[in-house]
This record gives structure tokens, C-alpha cells and sequence, in this order.
């Protein structure tokens, strides 16, 4: 066995948090656990490959319009496919069949557009992804970069959620009467979480572009496997999602180097289950149920 | 759902049925025995057989799996590699799929299902990609890419099955499992379901365990994938990889949406119209998740009861309406004629509470409450919004686990019992906003309650066995003594949905004492009743507390509690402020300032402070 696992799994495993961080961004105050998420990480890195890369626009324009874009898809995924159900009935899960609708239209279209063939995305300078060896370690700049940004993205939400707004998302997820009450509009948080959760997983795209190469069929794996780090890691907890998708990164490579790479799913699959077996909420803590 | 309920049973509707099954039966005497159409014919029986056991499980118990193209993947390559490489007769190689189908059924279930229902969807998506992998991995057994060729039909007395007669074989199995279906959603197991899928609580109140409901659900549902994947592969003669995509698994979803989830006729419609259409599409094939997608996203926003569900309310509204009742005000002699209903005595259990504690967060909602309540009596809890009377009951029923203290009921310590098992030791409880089940009757909204009552097996219940159908009919006839009790008795077989509020907070008390409560916390029942309503409930608790039941009402009305109660709690932030006889409670001022603030206490309204009006203390 040799150490390079671990990068390996640390790198996968920063990816999954942030497709985990972006679940918690829209679970938080709608309790809608988006189907299509994975699929909006893949339009992200669609997007900004073909923008990047193919029309040679400089890095930062765009990212902001990947942001935006897939924001505004998301958005639109709420105010068509998610805001109805609900409206019908608070208690219903119709929202994960037409979410998962949303995802084939998305998919089948974007494959449609850009074809089945990747796009290869080079990260802007200075950052690089030639392999260095560090402390018997084979790694890129950028693989470093992506591992630390994703510990600072993860904190600074954290942080996010200590302020007022974010206090309200809190608040609307716990009793969405109460905070109905108190002043707080459910409704337009709703829509801000679509927008922020949608563009965090478009962002989430873009940084795992230059590592996974931008390709339609990234979605449906980075769908589980971020699921996978939301529900060990215990819904709604982003510092959970991180540790847990480092877990779930490491238990992956570790399943490819011993087995065979076609074990990998297999055995992240397994680890959920157990996990979920002996926590259902999770390594790291419940949420408050109060329902009645 | 109801109404089509009384229509199976009447005789034109079993007339459509019969002719159904003759014509169903005598089709292949109208093909050619070895051509296309009876081919595709069986194929249509076996998604038939699939469609029905994913509708009762996304449909009824509300839990959508999103992989079940997997669960008759374990069926097909079962019996495929059993009888092609092990010599096995089909008959036992489609019973090992099963009963393997079953045992994944488990095990996809287990974790999830203390969990939101979300995560059920999402275990079984993941399942299905890993299981499609691991067909392609596990050459030696599988044989990969290549698949299992040659499957043989199955022998019945030891003559090989004629296309035709794999057809029939199909044909009947589809028939009984729709039959078999059918009778588990008219059981006390598909009341469970439904509860389940629309209000756990409820369901939980009534002594049915969500888990153990959603476990059989999806056992049963892999069962029926089991049955149809080992005549997939026999229909097929060929099992390969490629004929369980994560494609295939959207398909039987998207069959069961389109003819309509939680209808009968839903997964036969579905799969009858839905398989005409890829054969349509074929020219389209690039865009089928694109036409699958969009078909799933339009039918759950515009017609959610699918094809059937259309079909129906569209004859509904062309059926000329019956004599539309008065909604809201019943002839008083109906309400007098209520209380001539005879009902055995019930031998109310005590209540303890002692020194009860509950957080949430940092929040304290409890800090130490005691509470005693004698048998037979009716005790009442008041005080301010937020006080943590809702949350009392909560815990008493174990809806929310207690952070320290007692709780003793007719004497025992219920620490460690689920809601459910609280509820059989004879606990009933309504709630603050009534949690029935909309799509279902009245009636069946009262059976709910004798949930843990009825004694009937599944099986007993699925066949109609004479014990379980007689049992059944005495239930259904207690039930509907107990709501002409409370005097809702001609609204029985009206949707729940589709009653008054004021009939709904005494469909929900009839349900308790249907379940055998023997001590019922009502959380307020007085909450938005009109007067001649509030007159007719105060009646009700008399006659309830007249057969010995114990009461614990949770009220924000004065009046009502004063007059019934014989004790009275006051909360407030989570403490017992007062306790006493209401005339002693509502003197005390510390109570009234709690209620109603301390200027009005300075300056008293007139009127008498023993019985304040209920606008003044809601508005408190």
C-alpha cells in the first residue's frame, strides 16, 4: 500500500465535501435534498470548460457567469419543479421525483450540447496540475490548492451562518412558522438557498474540472458520492460533510488499490450503510426533530 | 380511492372486472402462438406484475425507490444462472430470486428507515448503480458483458410451457398479485401505508410502527420484482447487463407516476399505456431521458394521481353532484341522538409525571414539571403560547425523548417505549391541528385506530381468510358506532379531506377510543369550533369521562375547561406556575398576570376574572 492513496483520497474526498456543502446550502431552510445536484456540479464544469478553455476567456469572467448561470438555472428547478409540490403539501416528497426529473432533463441536455467527449481545463497560473513529489506524495499545485480551499470555503460558511441571514436559514429549518412569525420571509430564503446551494455546486464543478477533466458524465457519481458525505457527515453539518468526505475519498481509493477499481462504488456504497445503520443521523449529531 | 372502493364491490364494477380477466385470459387464442405480439404481450404482463409491487410502495406507503430495475435484476440473473448453469428447475431458481429480492429489500431498507424518506430514494438509486457495476465485475458468476443465454421456459406436470403458456402463467400471476395488492390496501396494513406516507404521527398514535410498515412495504415490492424478473428472464431467454440500466429503473418509476401513484388501476394503466410509447420513441432515441424526465415533472405537477387519477376526478365533475348536505351545522336531534349510543365502560389508567425535563438546543421547554392525574378524571393544562404544554404531551407519548424525569402510566414507568407501544398500553391522543389521512374515508380513518387491535395475519389478510374478513367486518361496525358516539356518524364514508374542521377534531377522538384508549390527551380541541361545535365537544368529553375514561386537554378556552375539568396545571416558560381546582386556579393573580399581562391586571377589564373570556386569553 502506498501514500499516494491518501492524496488520492484527500482530493476526491475535498470534491464530495464541497458536492455535500452544496446539498446543506439548499437542505438548510427548504428540507428539499436536491436530486439534480450532481448534475448541476457537471453543467458547472460544462460551462465553465467551454467558456475557459474552448472560448480562451479569462479565468474569473468565467466563473461568474458559470455562478450565475447554473444560480439561475437552480432557481428556476425551484420556482418550477419544487415550489408547486410543496405548496400541495409541506409533508410530501414529490419534490425528489421532480428534482430527479430535473436532473434527466439537464443531463440529456447538456449531452446533447457538448457531446459525450471531455473537455481537458488547466487551472489559472500560477497553479498547475504537473506532479511533484512531496514527502513520497505524488501531487499537483493545484491538488494542494483544491484540498486547502476547500478547509477555508467550508469554514467560511460556517461563518456565514453565524450572522444574521444566516441565523434566519437556521431558524426557518428548525420551525418555519415560528420564523414566519418573527419576521423572517421562508419563502424568499427558499429562493436565495436555491440560488446560493445551485451555484456552490456550478463553483463545485468548476474547481473539480482541471481534476476530473470536464465530461457530461460526471453527474450521476458526484450525485451518491456527495450524498454519501452529506449523510455521514449528518445533514446540515458542513464541517461533518468535510471529514466525511475525506472518509469516504480515502475508503474509495483504498477500494480500487486492494480490489479493483470496479469495487470502488461498491465499497463507499457498503461504508454508507453501515454508517447509517448504527447512526441514522450520522458521525456527527442529530438534527432536532420537533414534528408533532 | 374511497369511492372506488364501494365501486368494486357493486355489481357492474365486478361485471368490468370479470370480462377484464376473460379477455385478458383469451387473448393469445387471438394471435399467433409463436409471434411478436404475444411476445410483447408478456413482456407487458411481467412490468404489470413489477408496476404493481413499486405502486404499493411509492404509491401507498409513500416511499419512492428509484432503483427497482435492481430488485428485478436479482430476480432474472437468479433464476437465469440457476437453471442454465445449476440444472435447477425454473420453479425453485424463481423462488430463490425472490426470496434473495426480498432479503436486498431488507437490507436497502434497514438503515433508511428511521430516516426521511429521501434517503430511501437515494439508497436505492445508489444500490442500482452499484449493482449494474457489479454485474459487469463479477464475470466468473455473472458472465458479464455476455450475459446468461438460454434460459428455458418453465415445465408445469412435465410439459414445457408454449409461449402462450408462459403467457397465461404471466397473465394469472399478474392477476392475483393485483388481487393480492388490492386486498392489503383495503387491510389495516394499508391504512398503516397511507399513514406512513401522510402522517407518521398519526400512524404512531395509533399504535402502527412507521418503521415495520415501510420494512413489509418494500419487502413486499421486492417480492413482486423478485416474481417479475424470473419471467423477465425466461420471456427474454437472454439476461445481459445491459437490460438493467439505471434507464430501466426511471421506467417503472415513470410507469407508476403516469397511471396514477396510490391508485388501483394505476400500474396496469401505466405500464399499458407506457409501453406502447418507447416502442413510439424509438425514433427518438437520443432524447428518451429528455421525454422521461419531462413526462415525470409534468405529471406530478399537473395530474399527481397520474392517468387514473385524471380519469377520475374528470368523471367526478361530469357526474351530476347528489344532494349536497349542509357542510357545517348538524340538526341538533342528530347530536341528541349521539348520546343514545350505548358504549362499554373503560377503565381509565393514571397519569404521574414527575419533574419532567426537556431541552431543545438551549431552549428549555420543560424544567420540571409534575403533574398527577387521577383515573377516570379530567385534568387540564393551560398557560401562554410557548409554555410547553403541546411539548408535555409530546413527551408523555414519547414523540419526543425526555431529558430526565418520570413518567408513570395506570402506574408503570413507560421510559424506553416507543410512541407506539405507549399507545397500546392505552394512551390516545389527538392533535392540535388534526392529523387524518385526506385521501381516505372517515371510516377508515377511525379503523386506523384499531391498528394494533386487529389480530388478523398478512396473510389471513391478503387471501381474505373467513377469520380475518369476520374480524374486519366487526371492527368496521365498531367503527361506526363509535362515530355515530360522536355524532359524526353520516359523514362515514365522506373523504377526510373533505369534512368540516369541527368533524375532523371528533373523527380524530373516535379514533383514539377506536385504538382502546383508556387515557386521551386532547391538544386543543376547542381551537376554531364555532359555539354550537364547542357545546356538542363539551358533551362529548362528559360522555367519554362518563364511561371512566381518564382526560388530559390541553385548552386554551376558559370557559370549556373550567367547566369540565376537575384539575387544572398552569405553565408558563416551562414551569408549573400553579395547580389546583380551576375556581381556586384562575383566582390566583400570578396566573392571570402570566395570561394576560400585568396591566391587565392593574387595570381589570370588567367582567368576571374567574372566567375570562377566550378572545382576551388567545390574544394574551
Amino acid at each position: 500500500m502506498d501514500i499516494d492513496i491518501l492524496a488520492r483520497g484527500l482530493v476526491a474526498g475535498s470534491l464530495y465535501a464541497l458536492v455535500a456543502v452544496s446539498f446543506n446550502i439548499l437542505y438548510r431552510p427548504t428540507n428539499v435534498f436536491n436530486f439534480a445536484q450532481g448534475e448541476l456540479v457537471m453543467l458547472g464544469a460544462m460551462i465553465f470548460a467551454s467558456l475557459a478553455t474552448v472560448l480562451g476567456w479569462p479565468w474569473y469572467a468565467a466563473l461568474i457567469i458559470t455562478l450565475v448561470g447554473v444560480g439561475l438555472l437552480t432557481l428556476l428547478i425551484d420556482v418550477v419543479a419544487v415550489a408547486p409540490v410543496l405548496a400541495r403539501s409541506q409533508h410530501g416528497t414529490g419534490w425528489v421525483i421532480t428534482t430527479l426529473a430535473a436532473s434527466l432533463i439537464i443531463a440529456n441536455g447538456v449531452n446533447r450540447i457538448w457531446g459525450p467527449d471531455p473537455i481537458v481545463v488547466r487551472p489559472p497560473a500560477p497553479l498547475t496540475t504537473d506532479t511533484f513529489s512531496l514527502a513520497g506524495m505524488t501531487v499537483s499545485a493545484y491538488q494542494i490548492f483544491l484540498v486547502l480551499l476547500t478547509i477555508i470555503l467550508v469554514l467560511a460558511i460556517e461563518q456565514v451562518y453565524r450572522t444574521r441571514q444566516g441565523k434566519a436559514v437556521l431558524a426557518v429549518a428548525e420551525d418555519r412558522e415560528a420564523a414566519l412569525l418573527r419576521g423572517v420571509n421562508p419563502l424568499r430564503l427558499s429562493r436565495w438557498s436555491f440560488f446560493l446551494g445551485g451555484a456552490f455546486a456550478g463553483l463545485t464543478g468548476v474547481l473539480a474540472a482541471p481534476v476530473l477533466y470536464a465530461s457530461t458524465g460526471l453527474g450521476p457519481a458526484l450525485l451518491l458520492k456527495g450524498f454519501a458525505a452529506a449523510a455521514v457527515g449528518s445533514i446540515g453539518n458542513n464541517r461533518g460533510a468535510l471529514i466525511a468526505g475525506y472518509l469516504i475519498g480515502v475508503t474509495e481509493a483504498l477500494g480500487a488499490a486492494l480490489l479493483s477499481p470496479g469495487y470502488q462504488e461498491a465499497v463507499v456504497f457498503l461504508l454508507v450503510l453501515c454508517v447509517l445503520l448504527v447512526w441514522p443521523h450520522g458521525l456527527f449529531g442529530r438534527p432536532f426533530a420537533r414534528t408533532v | 380511492m374511497a369511492a372506488s372502493v364501494a365501486k368494486s364491490r357493486s355489481l357492474p364494477g365486478l361485471l368490468v372486472q370479470a370480462a377484464l380477466v376473460v379477455i385478458v385470459l383469451a387473448l393469445p387464442l387471438a394471435l399467433d402462438p409463436y409471434g411478436y405480439p404475444l411476445f410483447v404481450a408478456t413482456q407487458l404482463g411481467v412490468y404489470v406484475i413489477a408496476a404493481i409491487g413499486l405502486n404499493l410502495l411509492a404509491g401507498y406507503a409513500g416511499q419512492v425507490s428509484l432503483g427497482h430495475g435492481a430488485f428485478i435484476a436479482i430476480g432474472a440473473y437468479a433464476t437465469a444462472l440457476l437453471t442454465v448453469d445449476h440444472g435447477w428447475s425454473f420453479w425453485l431458481a424463481a423462488l430463490a430470486g425472490v426470496v434473495l429480492s426480498a432479503l436486498m429489500g431488507v437490507l436497502m431498507a434497514l438503515p433508511s428507515f428511521r430516516l426521511s424518506t429521501w434517503y430511501f430514494a437515494f439508497i436505492t438509486l445508489a444500490f442500482a448503480q452499484v449493482f449494474e457495476k457489479m454485474i459487469v465485475e463479477w464475470r466468473g458468476l455473472t458472465k458479464g458483458f455476455a450475459g446468461v443465454v438460454g434460459v428455458q421456459p418453465p415445465s408445469v406436470f412435465g410439459h414445457v410451457l408454449e409461449p402462450a403458456g408462459v403467457y397465461w402463467l404471466v397473465a394469472i400471476i399478474a392477476i392475483i398479485g393485483f388481487w393480492l395488492v388490492n386486498n392489503i390496501v383495503h387491510s389495516r396494513f394499508g391504512r398503516g401505508f397511507v399513514a406512513v406516507r401522510d402522517a407518521p404521527a398519526a400512524a404512531q398514535a395509533a399504535g402502527a410502527s412507521p418503521a415495520r410498515l415501510k420494512l413489509l412495504a418494500f419487502v413486499i415490492a421486492a417480492c413482486f420484482a423478485g416474481v417479475a424478473g424470473a419471467f423477465f428472464a425466461v420471456q427474454k431467454t437472454v439476461v445481459t447487463p445491459d437490460d438493467f440500466t439505471a434507464e430501466f429503473s426511471i421506467f417503472f418509476l415513470l410507469t407508476v407516476v403516469l397511471g396514477g401513484l396510490g391508485t388501483r388501476w394505476g400500474p396496469v394503466v401505466g405500464a399499458l399505456v407506457f409501453f406502447l410509447v418507447p416502442e413510439l420513441l424509438t425514433g427518438l432515441e437520443s432524447w428518451r431521458m429528455m421525454v422521461y424526465g419531462a413526462a415525470l415533472l409534468a405529471l406530478m405537477l399537473f395530474a399527481p394521481h397520474g392517468l387514473v387519477g385524471a380519469a377520475r376526478s374528470l368523471f367526478d365533475r361530469l357526474r351530476p353532484k347528489q344532494a349536497a348536505q349542509p357542510a357545517e351545522t348538524v340538526p341538533p336531534e342528530a347530536a341528541h341522538e349521539a348520546a343514545h349510543v350505548e358504549r362499554p365502560a373503560i377503565s381509565g389508567l393514571s397519569l404521574e409525571v414527575k419533574d419532567l425535563r426537556k431541552s431543545f438546543g438551549g431552549v428549555v421547554a420543560l424544567g420540571g414539571v409534575d403533574l398527577s392525574v387521577a383515573p377516570g378524571t379530567c385534568a387540564a393544562i393551560v398557560g401562554p403560547n410557548g409554555s410547553g404544554k403541546t411539548t408535555l404531551l409530546n413527551v408523555v407519548g414519547a414523540y419526543y425523548r425526555r431529558d430526565a424525569g418520570a413518567v408513570l402510566l395506570g402506574g408503570r414507568e413507560t421510559k424506553g417505549l416507543s410512541p407506539q407501544q405507549i399507545a397500546g398500553e392505552g394512551l390516545g391522543r389527538t392533535f392540535q391541528t388534526p392529523r387524518l389521512l385526506g385521501e381516505l374515508t372517515v371510516l377508515d380513518n377511525v379503523l386506523l385506530g384499531a391498528y394494533r387491535r386487529e389480530r388478523a395475519s398478512l396473510a389471513g389478510t391478503m387471501l381474505r381468510l373467513p377469520g380475518a374478513m369476520l374480524e374486519a367486518a366487526q371492527l368496521r361496525a365498531e367503527a361506526m358506532e363509535l362515530l355515530a358516539f360522536v355524532g359524526v356518524a353520516d359523514r362515514a364514508h365522506d373523504l377526510a379531506s373533505e369534512t368540516p374542521h369541527g368533524h375532523q377534531r371528533l373523527v380524530e377522538i373516535a379514533r383514539a377510543l377506536m385504538g382502546g384508549a383508556r387515557l386521551i390527551m386532547l391538544d386543543e380541541p376547542a381551537a376554531g369550533l364555532s359555539l354550537t361545535e364547542l357545546d356538542r365537544l363539551e358533551q362529548l368529553i362528559r360522555r367519554i369521562l362518563a364511561l371512566g375514561a381518564t382526560v388530559v386537554i390541553v385548552e386554551h378556552h376558559l370557559d370549556l375547561v373550567a367547566s369540565i375539568a376537575s384539575h387544572v396545571t398552569v405553565l408558563d416558560r416551562g414551569a408549573v406556575l400553579a395547580s389546583g381546582s380551576p375556581q381556586a386556579v384562575f383566582a390566583d393573580a400570578a396566573v392571570m398576570a402570566a395570561y394576560m399581562g400585568e396591566r391587565a391586571l392593574n387595570d381589570p377589564p370588567a367582567g368576571d376574572l374567574c372566567h375570562p373570556r377566550p378572545a382576551e386569553a388567545e390574544g394574551a
